[in-house]
């Protein structure tokens, strides 16, 4: 055996190489940046890199149990979630002493369940599914070179503006008198995990029981080989347990929401107040203040952590999309922009951190956006092939 | 001989220089003598910072946290919090007869100030602000925990309430309309002040007229500080106000937007200076939107206006 086929080539580094540059600008050329602005950067990387190495696509996790039968990724899904859940009552636990009503602890995800969430889930499931990936997966894509990403990403921003337009309506007539159910109030810190560790824990086994065996992969050289998808479960869950603690939950909505704002503004059709938006609990923010929010900073670094790792693993490709995907990537865009905002956050910021946060409004998402997806393969596989 | 007398030389440098390094008044503390005094039983840290979600990514060992949204005001009506939940929240939080209160916060005490006048009119005793707030402990590099922890349930009673700390709106308008001998301090902005802007940027506009009260004089919050967030010497800070007019020979009242930046300058001039001073907590929020009331509005501005 001769080295070189054991370690990469010097090309393989370029990508980590450019990402260090970035990072090192962005530590020293933009002013004000704070330890917990950088720390949001090198998080949002450390997610891209996850993203990418484990395929931790959404959509491509439930179409691979649709199509084929292969239950590996959804049950990657439930090891980031019950890391996660472990992870978030560690420091709900260091937040607030005991769960007592109505205290909340500070920043989880923890929003109203009301119509408007079911519907909003269904939408972006229907959106994923036309559009080919979620909006975290797009964002790590695009840092693998898929192009049509940036039509989902102005699809996105037209259904963030819609959904802005109705907002008020919604808010007043359906979410302002809808609860907010934490399950620590009800059970306990204890309860609430051993609670959502048994509902994992059904799920994981029926997730087992339909799984059939899928074929191997070709044996790779070990930087090109996909991680597993529990092994990505398991940082994904460790990740969104720091980013709690230290930044605030992960998500990756809330930066598109200001850009989709500040462009509404330009065209002078924002509505001049969104109610209820400073009471809510999810990953949707409209105050902008500057340019480098956290969150920018963290959609910022999952782009680059991808691209640093798709460049390593020789997965990087710049793919030209053709009429037929930027159709596709613009509609269910929209629909995604459209549902995450009114449910306030996406697969990341409402499946994820909603359901690691022990709220039920992260659990309902999970249910309808998976309904959504799967009339959106329905609907793909008959009418946009 | 020699040595003997040195050394005792060094001993006395090192306590006097650890005297000094660690300062506490009878209403300010700072930095150095928190974090010696943070594991003395006696002493009860509360934070209250304007920022929610601050205390618990990060706060002194052992302080609580008092909301100022809910915890200290009567969430109905626009009121202070009464006396018999204060009393609650005290005791909840283990605050005994016989504490010292350390208060702080973010953005220069502008809250924990507040809270120092609550705690005032209902008689607390022994409160005092850790000089230079959270900003001055976090450059410090002073430690933080996320950790909240367990507290005793505490003995403290509060027996009186001290309405004379409090300005109100008929109080001022006297003052506007020249029928009485108080000096009244607006220590907002300039541009607030002038009349400018209806409020701070980035703040709701919740008064529908601009300008300030009728003989108050501009002396803005921040020039009772100094550059790392503490408060300047007593003798400068008479220099100060003596400059704008308040010497102390006439009562005073402070105001702002809300009525929290101008506990900032209560404590100053009543704690530091030990001068006659109510804060008027309705401030500019009430004053400006009062009806039929005198106004200065030296920019014109008119609400509405395009």
């Amino acid at each position: 055996m001769n080295l070189k086929s054991k370690i990469p080539s010097i090309k393989n580094y370029t990508g980590i190489i450019f990402v260090l540059f970035i990072s090192f600008l962005v530590n020293i050329k933009v002013s004000n940046l704070d330890e917990v602005s950088y720390l949001s950067l090198w998080l949002g990387i450390s997610f891209g890199i996850v993203l990418q190495k484990s395929r931790f696509c959404f959509y491509c996790i439930g179409r691979d149990f649709i199509e084929k039968k292969n239950s590996e990724g959804l049950l990657g899904i439930i090891t980031a979630l019950i890391i996660g859940t472990l992870g978030y009552h560690l420091v709900f636990g260091a937040f607030l002493l005991e769960p007592l009503s109505p205290q909340l602890p500070p920043n989880a995800h923890i929003s109203p369940v009301s119509i408007i969430l079911v519907l909003g889930s269904f939408f972006f499931g229907l959106g994923m599914a036309i559009a080919g990936s979620c909006i975290s997966a797009q964002l790590y894509r695009f840092g693998e070179g898929l192009l049509s990403a940036l039509f989902a990403f102005i699809g996105i921003i037209f259904g963030f503006i819609f959904a802005y337009k109705i907002w008020n309506y919604l808010y007043l007539n359906f979410i302002y008198d809808s609860p907010t159910i934490w399950f620590p109030h009800y059970f306990g810190y204890a309860g609430s995990i051993g609670f959502q560790i048994l509902v994992l824990s059904v799920l994981a086994l029926l997730f087992f029981k339909f799984h059939r065996k899928q074929k191997k992969q070709n044996t790779l050289s070990w930087w090109k080989i996909k991680w597993p998808t529990y092994v990505g479960g398991i940082l994904v869950g460790l990740i969104g347990s720091a980013a709690y603690l230290r930044v605030a939950p992960i998500g990756v909505t809330a930066e598109i929401g200001n850009i989709s704002r500040s462009f509404a503004e330009f065209l002078n059709i924002m509505p001049l107040r969104l109610e209820g938006f400073d009471t809510l609990r999810g990953c949707i923010r409209v105050v902008k203040t500057i340019f480098f929010t956290d969150n920018g900073l963290f959609i910022f670094g999952l782009i680059l952590g991808s691209f640093a790792s798709a460049i390593f693993s020789e997965n990087f490709k710049i793919q030209i999309p053709s009429y037929l995907e930027i159709k596709k990537s613009f509609i269910g865009g929209v629909f995604m922009g459209f549902g995450s905002m009114i449910a306030l956050g996406c697969t990341v910021g409402n499946l994820l951190s909603g359901i690691m946060a022990a709220s039920l409004s992260g659990w309902v998402f999970l249910i309808f956006c998976s309904i959504g997806l799967y009339y959106g393969w329905l609907l793909k596989n008959k009418y946009l092939v | 001989m020699k040595i003997i007398k040195n050394l005792v030389i060094l001993t006395i440098t090192f306590l006097l220089s650890s005297q000094l390094a660690s300062a506490e008044s009878k209403f300010l503390v700072d930095t150095n003598w928190l974090a010696k005094n943070i594991n003395n039983p006696k002493v009860k840290v509360i934070e209250v910072s304007v920022k929610p979600g601050v205390y618990e990514k990060g706060h002194i060992q052992g302080a609580v946290n008092f909301k100022w949204h809910t915890d200290l005001v009567d969430t109905v009506s626009r009121d202070i919090i009464s006396k018999d939940k204060l009393q609650n929240l005290l005791r909840k939080s283990g605050v005994n007869k016989d504490s010292t209160i350390i208060l702080y916060g973010d953005k220069n005490n502008w809250f924990a100030a507040w809270a120092a006048w609550v705690f005032d009119i209902y008689g607390v005793q022994n409160v005092k602000l850790l000089d230079g707030g959270r900003a001055k402990w976090e450059a410090e590099k002073k430690p933080l925990t996320p950790i909240a922890s367990k507290v005793k349930s505490g003995n403290i009673t509060l027996t009186k309430t001290n309405s004379a700390l409090r300005a109100r709106l008929s109080d001022v308008v006297a003052v506007a309309k020249k029928k009485s001998n108080v000096a009244l301090v607006d220590i907002r902005s300039a541009a607030e002040y002038q009349g400018k802007v209806f409020a701070p940027a980035g703040v709701p506009e919740l008064a529908v007229r601009a300008g300030h009260i009728p003989g108050a004089v501009n002396v803005g919050w921040g020039n009772a500080v100094n550059k790392d967030g503490t408060i300047k010497s007593a003798s400068e800070l008479k220099k100060i106000y003596a400059a704008a007019g308040i010497d102390g020979s006439k009562p005073i009242i402070t105001y702002c937007r809300i009525g929290e930046r101008s506990s900032h300058t209560w404590f100053v001039l009543k704690k530091v200076l030990g001068y006659d001073v109510r804060n008027y907590d309705g401030s500019w929020t009430e004053y400006g939107n009062s009806v039929g009331n005198p106004i200065t509005n030296l920019s014109g501005t008119v609400w509405g206006k395009i």
